[in-house]
């Protein structure tokens, strides 16, 4: 921390920000184990504010801490003034993001947990090749500033990464997955996200057909990521502060039904997302964001709040890495479930989709709300079952037309990548196209 | 560094081992609307030691501190013993000892421009955008520049050292009017000086008019048209549907894969040729050596509607009995090479842009490409923006144009390929680690009867 030393006097604040990080990764190929891999990595950046001006620099050459305070200096001097402090010390939430066990797994560990998801999946669909990636990792973070601020933790996490093919002649189905966690000891474990992807597989095994146009269609929490993209988005305090979210200056309305409710809560323990503070030292809480479809705030750090106005203020969602400066992201966001049981919605929709994944997530005009997608993998509903798979469809709509209709919302839901809980959302009317 | 380097591959229990040393300064300054994002300098150092052992398989190990590089090998060599699988034998390729450099005339070297020269001709960019229109919202503009100095080295005696300069300019417009949110961008980036980045005043003000104009566009009417994309979506068509399934780490690991890119297979019409090629001067794909130290070079892909060939790493050349084609790269030193392209386009054919629309009765000019999604041979890409074309003519600006089908009925449809060809920088490959520079290039080229999504 002696470069926050070599700073004073040269600047009004400064504040430092240092990673240390190692992981383990096993790679699978056609089933079976084809690599291994060990990481360390490390990094400082810098930040100064000098006559009001705030300035950003990075390195991960540990013998370039001299060229790293003067590239920090320079870049206050070229940079804009902000209206900004550094915070001093704020206690946060003790939030539980470190498991030894985890944190100790060997590549044996990992290959062993390999082959036993591998051997799941297979159990339920013999004839398919997975991809997988599993990664053990440790990271610590440390931040300090001159206002006598001094934060960070330690972080274990264990992520897997899934490509499952599945070929019968000119009949192809791919699902791709992420999970995610930081603690064996609770939770879903990657058996059970091994075992819902063979319940998917499963499914796929007979075909539908369907004919176009309006019909309803239930989004499962992994579908239903299509719909949560353009809110990520919407929410951001630095899209809502350059005017370009459709939700901003909307605080207080009803902006979708009455069923959605939406929070983002870094304060979980166990999940990727979380940590007592933020990676600028503001505490993480817990904030509604939709309440029953009526807009209570946004996400925001320290310069987006600073740069919006005296009565804005940081809620804790600052993120940045050594090479790029803090800027406002989602910690862990909860779509909250429903009354309805999945087997109400599925019973109530009649004939309609179910849509499992899209290809293409996150193309095409984000911000807007607009999606457009071909579906990846997708199941035809019919009297309360799912019937079989449906391929070459497409859905297309804008989340801030179609979330205003929600039929129903599931109590029943799951993690998607790590740092999302979905339900599973039924929607009334939603427009297929259909191959033909 | 050499003396170490050179030590630490003899001293290797490891069957094979390279080392991969990286250095890399950059600045970049980013305009977010009105306001300065950063204006900032950045060192990046690190590396990566690739272990292979017969007996085991490859392993990897990669870090910032280049202190101790005996201790990676043993990492590496570890986690190599450690997997099992089929043996992996490399295929043969010359011995390389190279020292590349990329001279830049002192005037437009940039690292010798002051951080306030790079800022104020971003803030000349942003401000010509944000002064275009009232509904211009936000921008980002972005300027960076980076050097990096490579040093590859193997135990089989390779030795290089490179290296790589780029500069880039991003240029992206958001519009609104209402509840309306539209965006139109550019990128512009060289593996040059300072000079690529100048004199883009013109250019910045036409993305600020497409932004504008795709406010008043009405989405497409989903449906099947004659489509003509236009030179960076033919690009990125050939990139992303084909070139993917051209890369033979794909093919090998994959049953389905092997069935359908049996060279010799008619792929489209004799107009058709797609080719790669890491040596063409300039361009952002392209490096003398890959980073396994096999030199670069032309591969055809499709020829004159045939396939003829693949992409391949000394690996995937020895388990295919082809023959290394230079594509083994990596995106800096956190990852060890896989097989990916380097400049990848679509041959010029004969077809004026004017023939190629003329008998169009209904159709759409489908330009640049948001993003997309290829699964084996289906794919979906969204058009940047796209134009009706009626009777002949190119009509109304449309919007929302989401092109999607299955790759071989799609390049089958192909019936004209253009005159005009254009290699377009800028492009960056996803592919498993995130972006490597690439170039793509295309003319413009017509396909029939391909599915558009739409509300």
């Amino acid at each position: 921390m002696n470069l926050l030393d070599q700073l004073t006097g040269r600047a009004d604040q400064a504040e430092i920000f240092t990673t240390n990080g190692e992981t383990t990764t096993v790679g699978f190929k056609a089933n079976e184990l084809r690599s291994a891999e060990v990481s360390e990595s490390s990094g400082t950046s810098l930040r100064v504010l000098a006559n009001g001006r705030l300035g950003f620099a990075g390195t991960t050459d540990p013998e370039a801490q001299a060229q790293l305070v003067e590239n920090v200096l320079a870049s206050a001097q070229h940079s804009d003034e902000v209206p900004l402090r550094f915070p001093g010390p704020q206690p946060g939430p003790a939030v539980q993001v470190y498991d030894a066990d985890l944190a100790r797994l060997s590549i044996a560990d990992l290959s062993e947990m390999g082959r036993e998801i591998i051997a799941t999946i297979r159990q339920a669909e013999p004839d398919v090749h997975v991809e997988m990636e599993l990664e053990r990792g440790v990271r610590q973070w440390e931040l300090a500033n001159t206002a006598g601020l001094h934060v960070g933790d330690e972080h274990s996490t264990l992520s897997l990464s899934i490509m499952v093919e599945r070929v019968r002649e000119d009949d192809i189905l791919i699902v791709f997955d992420y999970f995610a966690t930081t603690t064996l000891v609770d939770g879903d474990t990657p058996l059970d996200f091994a075992r819902d992807i063979a319940r998917r597989l499963e499914l796929a095994r007979r075909d539908a057909t369907l004919v176009g146009g309006e019909m309803p269609v239930l989004f499962s929490p992994r579908g239903a990521v299509v719909l949560a993209l353009p809110l990520d988005a919407g929410l951001n305090g630095k899209n809502v502060f350059m005017g370009i979210s459709p939700l901003a200056g909307r605080v207080g309305e009803q902006v979708f039904d009455e069923r959605l409710t939406v929070v983002d809560d870094g304060t979980l323990d166990g999940r990727p997302g979380s940590a007592s503070h933020d990676a600028e030292g503001v505490p993480h809480r817990r904030h509604t964001l939709i309440e029953n479809g009526v807009l209570r705030g946004f996400l925001y750090d320290l310069k987006t709040a600073a740069l919006s106005g005296p009565e804005v203020e940081s809620t804790g969602h600052g993120s940045r890495g050594i090479f790029s400066p803090p800027s406002p992201s989602a910690t862990n966001t909860v779509v909250a479930g429903g009354e309805a049981s999945l087997e109400d919605l599925l019973a109530q929709m009649g004939r309609g989709l179910l849509v499992e994944s899209v290809l293409g997530l996150g193309q095409g005009n984000v911000i807007s709300g607009a999606f457009s997608n071909t579906l990846g993998l997708a199941y035809v509903v019919e009297g309360g079952e799912v019937v079989g798979r449906v391929k070459d469809v497409s859905i297309a709509g804008n989340v801030y037309q179609d979330l205003q209709h929600v039929q129903a919302i599931s109590r029943e839901g799951a993690w998607v990548y790590g740092d999302t809980w979905l339900p599973h959302i039924l929607l009334p009317a939603l427009n297929v196209v259909t191959k033909g | 560094m050499r003396e170490r380097i050179v030590t630490a591959l003899r001293d290797s229990k490891a069957d094979y081992t390279e080392i991969r040393l990286e250095r890399r300064e950059a600045t970049r300054v980013i305009y977010r609307g009105p306001h300065l994002e950063t204006a900032d300098a950045l060192t990046d150092v690190g590396g990566i030691v690739r272990a292979l052992c017969y007996d085991g398989g490859w392993g990897v190990a990669t870090f910032n501190d280049l202190a101790d590089l005996p201790r990676r090998v043993d990492e590496a060599t570890r986690c190599a013993k450690a997997v099992h699988g089929e043996p992996i034998e490399l295929a043969p390729v010359p011995v390389a000892q190279a020292h590349v450099t990329v001279p830049l005339p002192a005037a437009n070297d940039f690292r010798g421009i002051s951080l306030a020269e790079k800022r104020d001709l971003a803030a000349r960019y942003n401000d010509i955008i944000l002064k275009h229109d009232t509904r211009i919202q936000d921008t980002r503009v972005a300027y960076s520049d980076s050097f990096a100095r490579l040093t590859y080295a193997n135990s089989q005696g390779a030795y290089i050292e490179e290296e790589r300069p780029m500069v880039t300019v991003f240029l992206l417009t958001v519009a609104r009017e209402d509840n309306d949110v539209q965006q139109a961008a550019e990128v512009w980036s060289r593996p040059a000086g300072f000079e690529v980045a100048l004199d883009l005043e013109g250019k910045a003000i036409s993305v600020a008019q497409r932004a504008v104009d795709l406010l008043s566009a009405r989405p497409v009417e989903g449906g099947r048209y004659t489509v003509v994309l236009d030179p960076r979506l033919a690009g990125v068509f050939a990139h992303e549907a084909f070139g993917h399934l051209s890369e033979a780490d794909f093919v090998y690991a994959n049953p389905r894969a092997q069935e359908m890119m049996v060279l010799g297979r008619r792929f489209g019409p004799a107009v058709l040729t797609i080719a790669d090629d890491g040596s063409i001067p300039g361009q952002r794909g392209t490096h003398p050596y890959d980073d396994e130290g096999t030199p670069t070079g032309r591969t055809d892909l499709i020829k004159d509607g045939v396939l003829v060939g693949r992409l391949h790493s000394r690996e995937t050349a020895a388990r295919m009995g082809e023959q290394p084609t230079g594509n083994a790269r990596a995106t800096g030193y956190r990852y060890p090479p896989i097989v990916r392209m380097t400049n990848t386009f679509i041959e010029a054919d004969e077809t004026s842009f004017q023939d190629m629309i003329r008998d169009v009765d209904h159709g759409i000019y489908a330009c640049d490409a948001f993003g997309g999604q290829t699964a084996l041979e289906n794919f979906s890409f969204s058009a940047g923006y796209a134009f009706m074309i009626r009777k002949g003519e190119i009509a109304e600006m449309v919007r929302d144009v989401i092109l999607s089908g299955n790759l071989f009925a799609t390049l089958a449809n192909i019936d004209a390929v253009g005159d005009d060809f254009e290699w377009l920088g800028g492009g960056n490959c996803g592919k498993g680690q995130g972006g490597l520079p690439v170039s793509i290039g295309a003319p413009h080229i017509r396909i029939r009867d391909v599915l558009i999504g739409g509300q």
